[in-house]
């Protein structure tokens, strides 16, 4: 909430500058609410029913697990504004501010749901506003073309969730997150699996990881916020939060952990082909969240220790990297591992934040990230049989990689390359400030890893309850096998990525493009199929439109009931009917357009005429108010035309006859089948009416009291509609003609 | 095309503009207990407009503007007693003695169906702006 009443205030801010400032006021407030609440084991919710009968509600549960993220989003967010402001230096930002808080007030709301409805809602709204910040220089078409990869695979996920929780929630019989207990069978099997593939979407896992290197075409503040703290843990964050409802799935943790796994690997061996340094960031960030996938969805109780930590850590450390290439990138203006060089000495600021936020990406101690990848190579350790070992040589496989990639990062990034120094431009402190503090908080971590136990154990345990027990060791002891396995690590890591630094290959094409491709041939196709269907010709339209509506009362046919049918209730109707009935076969036989447009008025008043004997004075009125605006649109339209219908061929007559009394049946069956005797609800509706409504005009009352809620369907549905038909029309009158609209326009004025 | 626009009709649809209007402001509030309502109302002015843009006289052009007020009133109608805890479109109806006018009852819904008023007319003018209505009614334009 306070984030929306942010965005505004942002966009309306009269002065582009403090633009940074006042949007960093949401998350700082909420950051240090959620602080507060770090380690204690109070939950709070908040619950808004909607439509109670569908199960529908607004609700948020923020628990120990809930307040440690918003402390990551939000904590990391502040950071990121005030980096931002660095970053760009000068400029209007605001509409930039604005999406950055929406994001982030998204990212919240995932994480705080507690209704699986809610949790889609701001699912889809973190890859909406993602897709905005990728997209940000719109004049880029890289960028614009990564946006859009990034849209489409995570949209296209977040429908497969969408199909993933529908089905969950049939299951679990609930669509309240805690209240669902553990399911199994079939239909939670499919669940499952639909649910991990939108998981898997967001968190970048093979083989939907081709949006986020691409992503990486985003502003650095962008980067650094999205594929640290937030949007990349939207999946890890969902698989934890399912997991006490689908956990017990055979599949579940077997899909998450395979998956998982490959792309820790995937992800390692990407990060060491690349040479452009936020690129190698980005692949080491679908690496790392492999890891926070196989952890988390393996499911014991200490692997979701070990998952959350890692969340904790990653966010910290990732953050730092990637906020201290990007202050590269602004100052030198590359970002390339081979050209650089001599920045060790020209900028040592970035070289120690990215040696310290490096180690604990490595998992070196004394940083953050040694205890957590410790708690994941024990969990490893703990699984057991043949999947347990190829479990611990996965992990053991992708950290070495791990500690290879971010061994030739550094290296290769500050190493002097014989020539010049790179020129490197002024140094600007808020754009060093939070990369500097984040990676000094690796360091704090360490040392307060007791702390930091007590605030992931409480979070774990509510995914889990068998996490309770572990903690975040300093020094594991020179007895644990964890231990030497890790060093093993490091130092098999450091060799290889020493090696690498030297042999600096250029940077091979991966293929990303299939996605693009994919989209290209859709375009397509699309152009095809509407060249195909929309040609253009209004009587065409017309006469499939009627042909298919007709198709729709076959069912009705049924419920016809002959028994009440009458000719007339009054001589009057009979009279007024068979007017009717003449004026409308004069319209089809008059060949004047004038002519046959005033028979069509009369067809209209006859109509009305016969609502007013009926007895029903309101759709009489409306009926000859519409009747009069149709006869001032004939008097605009016919103008333009030839005052004689043309002739038509033998067979396309025939066909229009065909259809108009197939049309003409359809209405009449229609109207039979849904025809009542005694209106069933009539008294207690005209009671309602003056009870509720307080008017006497029953009809009024239940369009704008009793049955509003449709009557606000409709006009909204009608809004959109017309804003979509204006906006096309304007973008044919901006082209300068072409489009169907205006061809017919065209045609209809010859 | 309507060539040598007549100053008769011109001047009877600008004279007869303010009486419509009025004959829609009638309905707009008899709709409570008489026949009329937001949407008859809408349609009359929706009829000015069209009369108006075949005439060649000046008519409300921002479609957007309508679209967007009614939207808004139709809206706030409908989650305004969200907050108060109350279910959506929930009605508050008021009763006020006013001057002249004598006993006045009225409600929320006055309210939604001004939004609704506001809609239809908008769909009106965005039809003759999507027709290009206005270069239809020009002079110059030949056929």
């Amino acid at each position: 909430m306070a984030h929306l009443v942010g965005v505004v205030a942002v966009l309306s801010l009269p002065n582009p500058r403090p633009a940074f400032a006042v949007a960093l006021a949401a998350p700082l407030a909420s950051a240090v609410w959620a602080a507060s609440r770090l380690g204690g084991g109070e939950t709070d919710t908040a619950r808004l029913d909607w439509v109670e009968g569908l199960d529908l509600a607004v609700s948020f549960r923020v628990g120990p697990l809930g307040a440690l993220l918003a402390v990551l989003v939000s904590g990391i967010g502040v950071l990121i504004f005030v980096y931002g402001h660095g970053y760009f230096g000068g400029g209007d930002r605001r509409g930039f501010a604005a999406t950055l808080l929406a994001f982030s007030g998204s990212m919240l709301g995932l994480v705080w749901a507690d209704d699986v409805w809610t949790l889609f809602l701001f699912w889809e709204a973190t890859s909406v506003t993602s897709f905005l910040l990728v997209g940000t220089k719109s004049t880029d078409s890289a960028a614009v073309t990564a946006a859009r990869r990034a849209l489409l695979v995570t949209v296209a996920g977040g429908l497969v969730l969408l199909a993933g929780l529908l089905v969950l929630v049939d299951v679990a019989g609930t669509a309240t997150l805690s209240e669902m207990g553990p399911v199994t069978g079939d239909q939670a099997t499919v669940a499952a699996v639909l649910i991990l593939v939108g998981a898997f979407t967001k968190s970048a896992q093979l083989p939907f990881h081709v949006w986020l290197p691409g992503a990486m075409a985003a502003p650095t503040p962008v980067s650094a916020y999205l594929h640290s703290a937030t949007m990349v843990k939207a999946g890890i964050v969902l698989i934890g939060l399912m997991h006490p409802v689908l956990g017990a799935v055979d599949i579940w943790s077997g899909l998450g952990v395979t998956v998982g796994l490959l792309t820790m690997f995937w992800g390692a061996i990407g990060a060491l082909r690349h040479a452009d340094a936020k690129l190698v960031l980005a692949w080491g960030t679908v690496s790392q969240l492999g890891l926070m996938t196989a952890m988390m969805s393996l499911g014991s109780g200490k692997a979701i220790f070990a998952a959350v930590s890692l969340v904790v850590a990653h966010a910290v450390f990732k953050a730092a990297l990637f906020m201290a290439v990007g202050e590269i990138d602004i100052r030198t203006g590359s970002r390339d591992l081979r050209s650089l060089s001599g920045l060790r000495t020209s900028m040592p600021v970035a070289f120690w934040v990215m040696v310290f936020a490096g180690l604990s990406m490595a998992g070196v101690p004394p940083l953050l990230g040694f205890p957590a990848k410790e708690a994941a190579i024990e969990a490893s350790l703990k699984e057991s049989g043949a999947s347990g070992d190829l479990i611990l040589a996965g992990v053991t496989i992708g950290s070495v990689l791990t500690v290879a990639y971010t061994t030739r990062l550094v290296l290769a990034l500050f190493s002097d390359k014989g020539g010049e120094p790179t020129e490197v431009a002024p140094f600007r402190w808020a754009a060093a400030a939070p990369s500097v503090l984040l990676s000094a908080l690796g360091v704090v971590g360490y040392v307060l890893a007791p702390s930091v136990t007590d605030w992931v154990v409480p979070a774990a345990a509510t995914l889990e309850t068998t996490s309770t027990g572990y903690a975040l060791l300093r020094w594991p002891g020179l007895d644990s096998t964890a231990f030497w396995i890790s060093m093993g690590i490091v130092a098999g890591g450091a060799i290889i990525g020493a090696a690498a630094a030297r042999h600096s290959s250029p940077p091979e094409p991966v293929g990303a493009n299939n996605v693009d491709r994919l989209v290209d041939r859709t375009l397509d196709l699309a152009k095809w199929t509407t060249g195909r269907v929309q040609h253009g010709s209004l009587p065409i339209y017309l006469v499939v439109m009627a042909l298919v509506a007709s198709l729709a009362v076959i069912p009705f046919l049924g419920s016809i009931d002959a028994g009440q049918l009458h000719a007339w209730d009054r001589p009057l109707q009979a009279g007024m009917g068979t007017a009717v009935v003449a004026a409308a076969i004069a319209v089809a036989a008059i060949r004047s357009r004038i002519g046959a447009a005033l028979a069509l008025g009369v067809v209209g008043l006859g109509v009305s005429a016969l609502f007013l004997i009926q007895g029903a004075p309101d759709l009489a009125l409306t009926q000859l108010l519409v009747e009069t605006v149709i006869v001032v649109g004939f008097v605009i339209g016919l103008g333009g035309l030839t005052t004689q219908f043309p002739a038509n061929g033998f067979v396309w007559r025939s066909v229009r006859i065909g259809t108009a009394v197939l049309a003409g049946t359809a209405v009449t069956v229609a109207l039979l089948a849904s025809a009542e005797d005694t209106p069933s609800n009539r008294e207690s509706l005209t009671a309602a009416a003056v009870d509720e409504g307080g008017g006497n005009n029953l009809v009024n009352v239940i369009l704008t009291d009793l049955r509003a809620l449709d009557t606000l369907g409709e006009v909204v549905v009608l809004v959109v509609a017309a804003m979509g038909v204006l906006a096309l029309s304007r973008a044919d009158t901006a082209r300068g003609g072409g489009a169907p609209l205006s061809d017919d326009v065209r045609k209809v004025r010859r | 095309m309507i060539r040598g626009r007549s100053p008769v009709v011109r001047s009877a649809i600008r004279a007869a503009s303010p009486l419509a209007l009025l004959v829609a402001a009638f309905l707009f509030f008899a709709g409570h207990n008489q026949p009329g309502g937001g949407f008859a109302a809408g349609l009359v002015i929706g009829a000015v407009v069209a009369l108006r843009t075949v005439a060649g006289i000046g008519r409300p052009q921002d479609a957007t503007r309508w679209f967007a007020i009614g939207t808004a009133l139709v809206s706030v109608v409908a989650l305004a007693p969200l907050l108060g805890g109350e279910p959506l479109l929930d009605q508050v109806i008021v009763s006020e003695t006013v001057p002249l006018l004598g006993k006045v009852k009225s409600g929320s819904a006055l309210v939604f169906d001004a939004g609704v008023t506001a809609i239809v007319v908008g769909l009106f003018v965005a039809v003759f702006d999507g027709l290009d209505a206005d270069e239809l009614g020009r002079d110059e334009v030949q056929v």
